[in-house]
């Protein structure tokens, strides 16, 4: 019944928007909101990521004299797997969190039901800009967790390590094509699409006080984490997995 | 947070009050653990397998697992899952106490908030997240390997015998450090940022959602302290 509900709410989204009653400044602002919150987390994260795939990389290479590999796989594992997901797990926490708490509590505060009686589609006003605003956001904040994450590995790699810094940046692009960069931005516009659907799912439909905002919240990052880590194996698949 | 250890040092915690939290943390957040570990394998298993495909070296995906699985991976998520889990709601609850104003009434009735609601979630996190990250790092291994027999098509054995060859004891004692730290980590920014929650249900969910970016930054970065500590 969850599903269907839910399928319901993304059949509303998808007509809003098709419809063109999906304002442009709200949708902008909201973008521009989400980005602004996400975008400290991400790099935040990404960065150390980046310098621990370096640190156990570089001890890895040492024992077959390869460490001139380094870069191509630092660049190719944060580029096909953990740009997507973590900074898709930080947007979840940050940017998913925040729909599902500001949705919840204008449904607790039956902002939204006022929102009908003037009727006014309170789809087409309050979760439709949000939900838009993080699907576009996501592809946007990944390619900043790429860029950051390959930063963090060549802060480790030659800047404390002492590695030579030409061959870090012209080996970078060995194992990394197109073909993957369309695949991060896939995958993250997948991910984004998941994360806002379940957040705004949960927050439109929270009840039960103060209490329950919170709870639409916690349970917002735990399901769309789950959702889209079960998602990111079967894309991983789908795109890679051809290729043997 | 040095309130909170004179609060704690002096009196034992209660314990019947630990064992519940840690039942609580342990036990709840542990189906959603379990799927993001499997999944977290699978896709080191598939990642693994294309990074080393083009030098011919596929049969080299065990050791990749190993190495990036349970030193880094493992810990890593489980922490970051129990963040999303327990950890908000930690912040949650103390944050619908705070503006139901029953840590005031605590506070009237002279117990000390911090020793009754703060002492038994950090004891119970630090006793079961250590545990979590074994369980974790044995469903990542795991499904790893059902990935790269069944789905890729390699040796099992030859797997295994990789797989053993990028593992020491020590890195299993280093992965209990890691999830004591972690836990520490989750339960102080949890509790602190529900105990500062603001007014109304804006103010929970702000504090729910400002916890879980924090405790995840802080536990990334420390990860990485740790791991130069450990491997540096």
């Amino acid at each position: 019944m969850t599903l269907g509900r839910m399928g319901l709410l993304a059949w509303n989204i998808a007509r809003v928007t098709f419809n063109g009653n999906v304002s442009l400044p709200g949708f902008l602002e909201h973008l521009y909101k989400v980005i602004i919150r996400c975008l400290l987390p991400v790099m935040a994260v990404l960065l150390p990521f980046g310098m621990v795939m370096s640190l156990q990389g570089l001890d890895i290479f040492a024992l077959y004299g390869t460490q001139r590999m380094l870069s191509s796989f630092v660049a190719a594992a944060i580029i096909r797997e953990l740009s997507p997901v973590m900074a898709c797990v930080l947007v979840a926490a940050q940017g998913g969190a925040s729909i599902a708490a500001e949705l919840g509590a204008m449904r607790i505060k039956e902002e939204i039901d006022a929102t009908e009686v003037m009727a006014v589609d309170s789809v087409a006003h309050h979760v439709a800009p949000r939900f838009l605003a993080l699907v576009v956001a996501c592809p946007l904040l990944d390619m900043l967790g790429c860029v950051s994450g390959i930063a963090g590995g060549y802060l480790t790699a030659v800047l404390m390590n002492g590695e030579p810094s030409g061959t870090f940046v012209a080996e970078m692009w060995v194992m990394t094509t197109w073909y993957d960069l369309l695949a991060t931005v896939l995958k993250s516009l997948v991910f984004g699409g998941i994360i806002g659907l379940v957040s705004s799912y949960l927050g439109y439909n929270a009840r039960g006080g103060a209490a329950g905002v919170g709870r639409a919240v916690n349970d917002s990052v735990v399901y769309s984490v789950l959702a889209f880590i079960t998602a990111n194996y079967l894309l991983t698949s789908a795109i890679y997995g051809g290729i043997t | 947070m040095a309130d909170f250890v004179r609060a704690s040092w002096n009196r034992p915690p209660p314990t019947g009050q630990v064992m519940a939290e840690a039942y609580r943390i342990g036990v709840k957040s542990l189906p959603v653990l379990l799927i993001i570990a499997v999944f977290v394998g699978t896709n080191l298993s598939l990642q693994g397998y294309n990074a080393f495909k083009p030098l011919g070296g596929q049969y080299m995906v065990g050791l990749f697992v190993s190495m990036a699985g349970v030193r880094e991976m493992a810990p890593v998520i489980a922490a970051a899952m129990i963040a999303a889990k327990a950890g908000t709601e930690m912040a949650t609850q103390i944050a619908v106490m705070r503006i139901r104003e029953q840590i005031d009434a605590l506070e009237v009735m002279a117990v000390d908030p911090l020793w009754f609601l703060v002492t038994p979630r950090l004891l119970g996190i630090a006793l079961v997240l250590p545990a979590l990250t074994i369980i974790s790092i044995f469903a990542t291994l795991l499904s790893a390997y059902l990935v790269a027999v069944w789905q890729l098509g390699l040796n099992g054995a030859q797997f295994l015998s990789f797989a053993r060859e990028g593992l020491a004891p020590m890195d299993l004692l280093y992965c209990v450090i890691k999830g004591l730290c972690f836990g520490i980590v989750i339960a102080v920014v949890g509790c602190f940022f529900g105990f500062k929650a603001g007014r109304g249900p804006e103010g929970v969910g702000r504090a729910t959602n400002g916890a879980v970016v924090t405790m995840s930054v802080v536990v990334v970065f420390l990860n990485y302290f740790l791991s130069e500590l450990f491997y540096g």
